[in-house]
């Protein structure tokens, strides 16, 4: 298998030293050019000591279960942010519509499926599983998989890593469909598994994947301690994909996967058992909200705390096939009861331009200070969200973000109460991802 | 020496702002945010040519009878950037890029005769994004795992790059009642 080697590591430290000489070298020639203009050139006695050329910051380990990833698909990056402190803490770059960082729970890494041109927008086609030091935010490794990876703009369900975060499967499409697995552990290509009529990919053990296919049916992919096939089992369908069909969004609590339909059902699906276990579904919506015309929407519309067992879903009033429309509300569910808690009206989420989150006035006199937040949530017509999510750990933050701003806005997650806008930089937001729980 | 140093960050910010990437980028991000709002405007719709009615077709006029517009009635399923304002049309692909033979499909009522046909959206492929006329309708789309009804899929994927551009919807039947 191509892998980085340590030469790769040779060549990046040769390349510090030769961008630190360069450097170097560029103030001598300002500090001539400067002599030459008459200028006084004082090194000795300055106020400021002199600082060293070339240093990249880590972050602090371990990463805090309120540090997110946000996805632009225009950009080809995720932005790290920390939510508390509404600081950028850095990014990743990630190819042409690469969605989805997997991060495993046992290691300082994480891995994110990329596909490249050797000329940009064209020429020789590779797709890799590029392996990442989480605290330097910097690829060590990576491994080639075939140029078949799934290209579609979902926010998730491309790729899964198993339980154990021993293998990585990677969702192929050509359209003839496909798993790669990649054992990350021994950081090489395990093999390809033919997955006809069945599609995406969701981890449901330490040996097994979950793929939905177009009758409404689940494969359920096992590998064996090599990440071969050792077997694959089709279900009966559990939902209707003419009639109702789940959307792919579908989000994890402890052994369950929750799909949510078009029309709000929920369908649960058990895999803690030998077979994946599909439970009667429920629905999100009662009958005044249906005559009222509320639906589930968005690009990434539900998200999970799982330590509460409350369930998030985004929701706006629109008829059929409004399935990706914006949200205008948040819904909050309790997974024991399955009633719902609360009903969040959410704020917006601010405009951003060229990555800037566009606000005026925060050093103004009170009530000035505030007039660039009343403007925005009174004045300015809202674009709706399209992502949600939230973090997992014991004081729980909920981000919002739209597809037509790189603002986000964080809410406590137990009192739905509004804290702040933060900006991620991104032209748009096409995914959070909120992957370090509390230790 | 400060006054130097000022001088000197503040040519290089305005430098910055005026150039390179930040002006590439900001042209993207201006043809992006731009795209969406431009079909609404009434000085695009004055400014397009008038173009001579295809047979069968509501009146180019009308927003269901121009191919630029995101009414348009082929566009009842598509999501993406509609080829016709991309230097293409709604049959076929901007200069240098390539049309991909895998797609979706979907069933849209002309309001010129009253009947359903049945659309394929094909990709136009190895450019990046045109930017111009985002479309996003829906109607009858079903998710990714169900392929051939999906638009959210690049279906650039059928040929040698996928890079995706735009869409192009070409009426390839009559929908018959199932």
């Amino acid at each position: 298998m191509p892998r980085a080697t340590p030469a790769a590591g040779r060549v990046r430290e040769a390349g510090r030293r030769a961008i630190a000489e360069g450097a170097v070298g560029m103030r001598r020639v300002l500090l001539r050019a400067a002599a030459g203009l008459g200028l006084a050139v004082a090194v000795a006695g300055a106020d400021v000591p002199l600082e060293t050329l070339g240093s990249t910051e880590r972050l602090r380990e371990p990463p805090h279960p309120h540090w997110v990833f946000v996805g632009d698909l225009l950009l080809r990056r995720s932005a790290l942010l920390d939510l508390d402190r509404s600081t950028f803490l850095g990014m990743v770059s990630s190819g042409f519509l690469s969605q989805g960082i997997a991060v495993p729970r046992r290691r300082a890494e994480f891995y994110v499926p990329e596909t490249y041109y050797s000329r940009g927008s064209r020429g020789e086609r590779t797709d890799v599983v590029t392996i990442y030091d989480a605290a330097a935010l910097e690829p060590v490794d990576e491994v080639a998989i075939p140029p078949r990876r799934a290209i579609n703009v979902l926010p998730s369900a491309n790729a899964a890593l198993s339980d154990d975060d021993r293998f990585l499967a990677v969702f192929n499409m050509t359209p003839a469909t496909s798993l790669s697995v990649v054992d990350v552990e021994a950081r090489s290509f395990a093999g390809e598994i033919a997955t006809p009529g069945c599609s995406l990919v969701y981890a449901g053990g330490e040996r097994r994947f979950l793929m939905l296919c177009a009758d409404g049916s689940l494969l359920t992919v096992t590998l064996d301690e090599a990440g071969q096939e050792a077997g694959k089992l089709r279900s009966e369908p559990f939902f209707d994909p003419n009639e109702d069909p789940v959307t792919e969004k579908a989000v994890r609590y402890g052994d369950r996967w929750l799909f949510v339909s078009f029309e709000g059902q929920v369908h649960a699906v058990d895999v803690s058992g030998d077979a994946p276990r599909v439970e009667a579904p429920w629905s999100l919506l009662d009958e005044a909200d249906r005559e009222d015309a509320w639906r589930i929407g968005g690009i990434q519309h539900l998200a999970v705390h799982a330590a509460s067992g409350r369930l998030y879903s985004l929701m706006h009033r629109g008829g059929a096939d409004t399935h990706k429309q914006s949200g205008s509300e948040l819904w909050v569910y309790d997974l024991g009861t399955r009633e719902r808690t609360q009903r969040i009206a959410l704020h917006h989420p601010g405009f951003s331009f060229m990555g800037d989150t566009i606000e005026f006035g925060k050093s103004w006199p009170w009530p000035f200070n505030r007039l660039s937040d009343w403007l925005l949530d009174s004045v300015a017509p809202n674009p709706g969200l399209d992502v949600v999510a939230v973090t997992q750990d014991a004081e729980p933050l909920l981000v919002t973000g739209s597809k037509q701003s790189g603002s986000l806005a964080v809410y406590d997650a137990r009192s739905g109460r509004f804290l702040r806008r933060i900006s991620s930089g991104n032209f748009m937001v096409h995914a959070v991802q909120a992957p370090w729980s509390a230790p | 020496m400060s006054r130097f140093d000022l001088w000197f960050a503040q040519s290089a910010r305005a430098l910055a702002r005026r150039t390179s990437r930040r002006s590439f980028l900001s042209r993207l991000a201006t043809l992006i945010l731009g795209g969406s709002a431009l079909p609404l405007l009434p000085v695009a719709r004055a400014a397009a040519q008038p173009r001579a009615p295809a047979p069968g077709e509501p009146d180019p006029a009308t927003p269901a009878g121009d191919p630029e517009s995101c009414e348009y009635w082929r566009h009842c399923a598509i999501d993406g950037f509609l080829a016709s304002c991309c230097g293409g049309t709604h049959t076929s692909c901007p200069p240098g890029t390539e049309m991909s033979l895998v797609t979706w499909l979907g069933t849209c009522r002309n309001p010129a005769d009253g009947k359903d046909y049945v659309i394929s959206y094909n990709d136009c492929c190895g450019k990046d994004l045109c930017g111009r006329c985002f479309c996003q309708r829906n109607e009858g789309d079903k998710p990714v795992y169900y392929p051939s009804k999906s638009n959210d899929i690049n279906w650039c994927m059928g040929r040698e790059g996928v890079i995706y551009n735009s869409t192009v919807a070409i009426v390839v039947g009559v929908a018959t009642e199932s």
